[in-house]
């Protein structure tokens, strides 16, 4: 599953990335905190589709439904 | 030939209370240098004897933008220089973390350099608040670099930081980079490194966190959030409005009064002519905008200083990225319905550089309020005073929320157009990703500075072109003819170009004072006025609005002339902002020319289906 399937409240592991996310995307999102293994919680879902509220460890993110869509999790 | 002074080099992580530290260590005076085209700005000011430089804030030496890679290659330069002695990364205590893993790829590049380096672990304030203390000669040996706690906004070891920075300066062995214990251990990457001394020193991110989630809980709510957002705007836009207004006032009769003193010591004739209808008339109209633009820049810092713009953008997300806008559009949009110049300066914070270009470039479609003289003029010959439901909607106003309403929704259009037209691998796009920071109070100086500043700027701007603007139209105004402006070189232009106007049902003055507008819209009543034989029209809309009336302005040409007011870029001032923030010519004359044509083209249609 990817973050973009988080229920609200839910946490949840990193595990990959989308093979079609630019590689230096994906290390931007692990400089910001989305390291493989680390520990996240969805915080809030927006309606119709709109952005997610992620917090990492000790920073509080909002990514849109592309960017979430290409970091897969375990729950 | 001065010596170039020996310099400070200031990075650190977004959000990191870097900008205060800079404030406190400079002082207010500071050189701030642009990079045309992005938003990329270099901030230098004086610290002691030397020179501090300010980088923008970023997550890594990684660029995935134009932006970004920009900034982190003027820091490989700064670097390289030898006038650079010492590096100063700056941490947020509250985020170790995330601070440190930027802060150690700073401090390998500064190694490889052979340059000089110290940390502050800023905001002090807030762990101390919750009883965290850090142990800064610990986590010093552990990094090898001098490490000072510190508090830009409470002051907390600030002096003892600065004398400190001082002896760096004076003695950079002092900072040289030490081999540290955990590199002699193990080779570990920056980012295990930064986790296990976070770990250690770092406060629980829970305890943080917990009055940022909280307030979240409620600004964020999918009802409560959105009702305090529809409030806290509704707030900004009063502001712009209602408490500008009184100022906008002041100036006006400021320079009105002045201008009247001035040309009572003059001899009458043309010089005298000039001085009250050219600089003081036409500079005048202009500074009359600057209370409006201070307001906005007051209250947009205060959003952005206490954390609340980046929630603003995150309810705002959703919908306008239907339109190929990025949630951070919504402030510009918001701004432009003021004045188109502090929007396209707003447009700064938004972080891809695609979206950014069409939110700079559909703005100036928003019914800033130069156009509503032009409205109300217009509104006043067409449309009937009447009430409806017992005076709770009235048609004038009606007619002025769908002018207002045609603006937006022509914005809007046109993103969607622009998205498609402009080069996706010219303009590249960013996710967006959007980091929300904790919430802060405000701090006053640095923002009344930045506010006084931002008057500045639109004045050193704008001044030059508005200047030389109404020399040219007063000259073709006043000759041949001593100011007679029915009989002079203008209105031969009119009478030249009244053909084109004909498909409006406009006659030549209406064509002059179109023509005119394109300078400055709000000209448009003055210049009617004026052809009218009507002293001050701008006071006496009514009054003027009943001439046109007597006149036969047709309703079809009057609905023309609005649909054309709506969408016509009639302003150069704001030409020259979008140059200087786009840094193309192509982009600014190119969307002045374009959506002139559009104006012309809707108002065409809407007089044929009208008459």
């Amino acid at each position: 599953m990817t973050l973009w399937d988080l229920s609200k409240n839910a946490s949840a592991r990193v595990s990959g990335y989308s093979p079609a996310m630019h590689s230096s995307i994906q290390t931007r999102l692990q400089e910001m905190g989305f390291a493989i293994g680390a520990h996240i919680v969805c915080t809030k879902r927006s309606p119709f589709g709109g952005p997610l509220v992620i917090l990492v460890q000790d920073c509080v993110y909002s990514l849109e439904r592309s960017l979430a869509e290409g970091i897969e999790v375990k729950v | 030939m001065e010596q170039a002074l020996e310099r400070i080099v200031l990075v650190g992580k977004p959000n990191s209370g870097k900008s205060l530290l800079f404030n406190q260590l400079t002082g207010l005076r500071q050189k701030v240098a642009n990079f045309p085209g992005v938003t990329v700005e270099l901030k230098s000011g004086k610290f002691d004897s030397y020179e501090l430089v300010d980088f923008p804030g970023t997550y890594s030496l990684e660029a995935i933008s134009e932006d970004e890679s920009i900034a982190i290659e003027q820091l490989h330069h700064a670097m390289q220089e030898i006038n650079t002695k010492l590096i100063l990364c700056n941490l947020d205590g509250t985020k170790l973390e995330r601070s440190l893993v930027f802060a150690l790829q700073v401090q390998t590049l500064a190694k490889k350099h052979n340059k000089s380096l110290v940390f502050t672990i800023n905001m002090m304030d807030d762990l101390l608040r919750f009883g965290h203390d850090i142990d800064t000669e610990k986590m010093s040996a552990q990094l090898g670099s001098p490490i000072y706690a510190i508090s830009a906004k409470s002051l907390y070891g600030m002096s003892e930081f600065t004398e400190a920075l001082k002896t760096h300066m004076t003695h950079p062995d002092t900072a040289k980079i030490a081999a540290s214990e955990e590199e002699n251990q193990i080779q570990q990457d920056h980012m295990s490194l930064a986790k296990s001394i976070a770990a250690e020193h770092g406060i629980k991110p829970d305890i943080v966190l917990k009055k940022q989630n909280h307030l979240d809980s409620f600004l964020l709510n999918n009802i409560l959030g959105g009702f305090s957002f529809l409030l806290i705007m509704l707030f900004l836009f009063q502001s712009i409005f209602t408490w500008a207004a009184p100022l906008m006032d002041a100036v006006e009769s400021a320079v009105g009064w002045s201008g009247s003193m001035v040309v009572a010591y003059l001899p009458e004739g043309a010089f005298a002519d000039f001085v009250n209808d050219a600089i003081f008339g036409g500079v005048g109209a202009f500074l009359v905008f600057v209370p409006q633009i201070m307001v906005l820049t007051l209250i947009i810092g205060i959003l952005e200083d206490s954390g609340y713009l980046a929630r603003a953008a995150l309810i705002c997300h959703k919908p306008l990225s239907l339109f190929g806008l990025s949630g951070r559009s919504f402030i510009p949009y918001l701004s432009g319905d003021a004045c188109a110049i502090p929007a396209i300066m707003a447009a700064r914070t938004i972080e891809s550089p695609r979206k950014r270009l069409i939110t700079m470039m559909t703005v100036p479609l928003m019914s800033c309020s130069a156009r509503l003289p032009v409205y109300a003029l217009l509104i006043a010959v067409f449309v009937p005073d009447t009430q409806y439901l017992g005076g709770w909607v009235n048609l004038q106003g009606l007619v002025f929320f769908l002018l207002y309403f045609g603006g937006i929704f022509t914005a809007l259009v046109m993103s969607k157009v622009l998205n498609r037209m402009v080069d996706k691998r010219k303009q590249s796009d960013l996710p967006f990703i959007l980091e929300l920071p904790s919430y802060r109070w405000v701090n006053w100086k640095p923002l009344l500075y930045r506010t006084l500043n931002s008057a500045y700027q639109f004045i050193r701007g704008a001044a030059p072109i508005i200047f030389t603007v109404s020399l040219v139209i007063w000259v073709l105004g006043y000759f041949p003819s001593q100011g007679d402006l029915n009989s002079s070189y203008l209105a031969h232009l009119g009478q030249f170009i009244e053909p084109l106007f004909a498909p409006l049902g406009l006659d030549w003055r209406y064509a002059l004072a179109i023509l005119i507008s394109f300078l400055a819209r709000e000209v448009f009543v003055g210049v009617l006025g004026t052809l009218f034989s009507m002293d001050n029209a701008d006071e006496n809309i009514d009054g003027l609005a009943a001439q046109l009336q007597a006149d036969g302005l047709t309703a079809a040409s009057g609905i023309a002339l609005m649909a054309f007011y709506v969408i016509a870029l009639q302003c150069v001032a704001t030409v020259a902002s979008l140059k200087a923030e786009t840094g193309k010519k192509r982009y600014s004359w190119g969307v002045y020319i374009a959506y002139g044509t559009l104006a012309y083209v809707v108002s065409v249609a809407c007089y044929m289906l009208l008459s």
